[in-house]
């Protein structure tokens, strides 16, 4: 019985929902009451998921603080943090219906949680800097040809490279509308034909990798 | 060590030296502002033309969806900032979303940018903000259909049966075109699902390092504009006139971009003269 309700009612509603959508979008192009209620589903489905994902991450916190694991101070940390934003925001949401009508829940988004987003994304400059210097080296003819590429499609995004040299956004745009361009739709299209073939595999039963993790048949 | 010329030397500065001569190189413009002209690219140039004159009208509905958080601030908010304020001014309503669960930081923000603008405009009736959503594509697919059912209510909580803006807002039908800005996929779902299916007209404010795979939704019609990072805030900044902090990052930008290729060209100096010492 688990075994059906694992695989084969699982494999059912899958292949009946991406029926259902494929006659929607062709032939009910305005709406269509059927998939709109399933979409909603969907919508709730994915809260519910988002909740079973903070359940998840507190437990594994939990665990790795209560049997002192690698790094569990980090761990602590987070359930605090968990606890005081959690805590402050239901404050927040049940007096006054916003979270962050909650001083304490408002001042650690704005003074915490803002500084160390915009730091965190800031960082990856000084490590893109620091990496470009290493990996760029013209060690072959194709490495050399990317090098030069990169090079003018920096200076060209910069206004300094329009200072420097008038022909730079010249040579950098040719690289990002001409050069470039047609390699990312090469991509798009394999990636969708991908899609569709994976599709086709899922609905006919030969591609069980996400059901309830069962292998492939 | 003591064995490594001048050449090898060049290969393998260590990294601490990288991390402060960019610190203090971004440092320098804070303090001394240099103020390079910023030139407009036509993929700017049609997003800021397809939301200013004769394609909005007053009272069209637009949606600007934050599908960006806090961490990008600096790439995207400068420019769907100049967006909110060309489209306020023109007399469109704007319903503003997001998929990032900051998104009410990136609202407040953007209401404080564009302050004067926001300051003549009625909650509700002029725009509304509906917050966060979930969902991914599903919710992006069934807001096309019925935003009711995603959205039940707006970011305070007021039923969305209350919003008078709302009552003219039921599905892609009702809207003039979207705007969403992303470090993501959200721009996408819009593509697959509004914009290809429905036909909805649709531009995007992304980072800079989603320009490669913008582009050829751009050139190939599906996004009518396209803004890319820093550089696209800049340019929508000088198509309004209004400086702004897109504008103030580009002399950053000049010297952080300028500082990484001269950092490659040193590398592969002592690369290829090593080499050929060898």
């Amino acid at each position: 019985m688990s075994n059906i309700l694992k695989r084969e009612v699982v494999f059912a509603l899958t292949g009946v929902v991406t029926v259902l959508m494929f006659v929607e979008y062709f032939f009910f192009p305005q709406d269509w009451i059927v998939t709109s209620t399933i979409r909603t589903w969907a919508v709730i489905i994915y809260n519910i998921s988002l909740g079973l994902g903070g359940i998840r991450l507190i437990q594994q916190h939990i665990m790795g603080t209560q049997r002192r694991r690698e790094n569990w101070q980090f761990s602590a940390l987070f359930l605090v943090a968990f606890v005081i934003m959690f805590l402050t925001g239901m404050w927040g949401y049940l007096g006054t219906g916003v979270a962050t009508n909650n001083g304490i829940y408002s001042w650690l988004f704005n003074n915490v949680y803002t500084p160390l987003g915009s730091t965190a994304y800031a960082i990856t400059g000084f490590y893109i800097f620091s990496a470009a210097y290493r990996a760029f080296r013209a060690r072959n003819l194709d490495a050399a040809l990317m090098l030069i590429a990169g090079c003018f499609v920096i200076l060209s995004n910069a206004p300094v490279g329009e200072v420097i040299w008038s022909g730079i956004p010249v040579i950098g745009e040719w690289f990002r509308f001409v050069g470039q361009v047609p390699g990312m739709r090469v991509f798009g299209v394999v990636g969708a034909l991908g899609m569709i073939a994976y599709g086709f595999r899922a609905l006919l039963g030969k591609e069980r990798g996400f059901y309830a993790g069962g292998a492939e048949e | 060590m003591s064995d490594q010329n001048i050449f090898d030397k060049l290969q393998n500065i260590d990294r601490r030296v990288f991390y402060w001569v960019l610190f203090i190189t971004l440092m320098v413009p804070f303090v001394r502002p240099i103020g390079l002209p910023v030139k407009v690219v036509q993929n700017t140039r049609d997003l800021y033309l397809g939301i200013t004159g004769d394609n909005v009208k007053p009272g069209d509905i637009v949606i600007m969806n934050f599908g960006y958080g806090v961490s990008a601030w600096s790439e995207c908010a400068p420019g769907f900032t100049v967006c909110a304020k060309a489209l306020l001014r023109e007399g469109a309503r704007i319903v503003f979303m997001g998929s990032q669960y900051d998104v009410e930081l990136s609202f407040n923000k953007l209401k404080n940018d564009a302050k004067a603008d926001f300051a003549t405009k009625e909650y509700g009736v002029d725009y509304v903000f509906l917050g966060y959503f979930t969902g991914g594509e599903s919710a992006i697919a069934q807001l096309a259909t019925d935003a009711w059912t995603v959205y039940p209510a707006d970011h305070y909580r007021t039923s969305v049966s209350d919003i008078p803006m709302m009552q003219d807002f039921h599905g892609w039908q009702d809207i003039t075109l979207v705007l969403s800005s992303d470090t993501g996929d959200v721009g996408s779902y819009f593509l697959r699902q509004w914009q290809a299916a429905h036909g909805t007209k649709l531009a995007e404010i992304g980072i800079a390092m989603n320009g490669s795979t913008d582009y050829p939704y751009y050139l190939a019609g599906n996004y009518f504009g396209l803004s890319i990072g820093s550089r696209g805030g800049a340019e929508l900044e000088v198509l309004i006139g209004e400086p702004g902090e897109a504008t103030t990052a580009m002399d950053s930008i000049n010297a952080s971009h300028l500082l990484i290729v001269l950092a490659v060209i040193v590398a592969n100096v002592g690369y290829l003269l090593s080499r050929r010492q060898a």
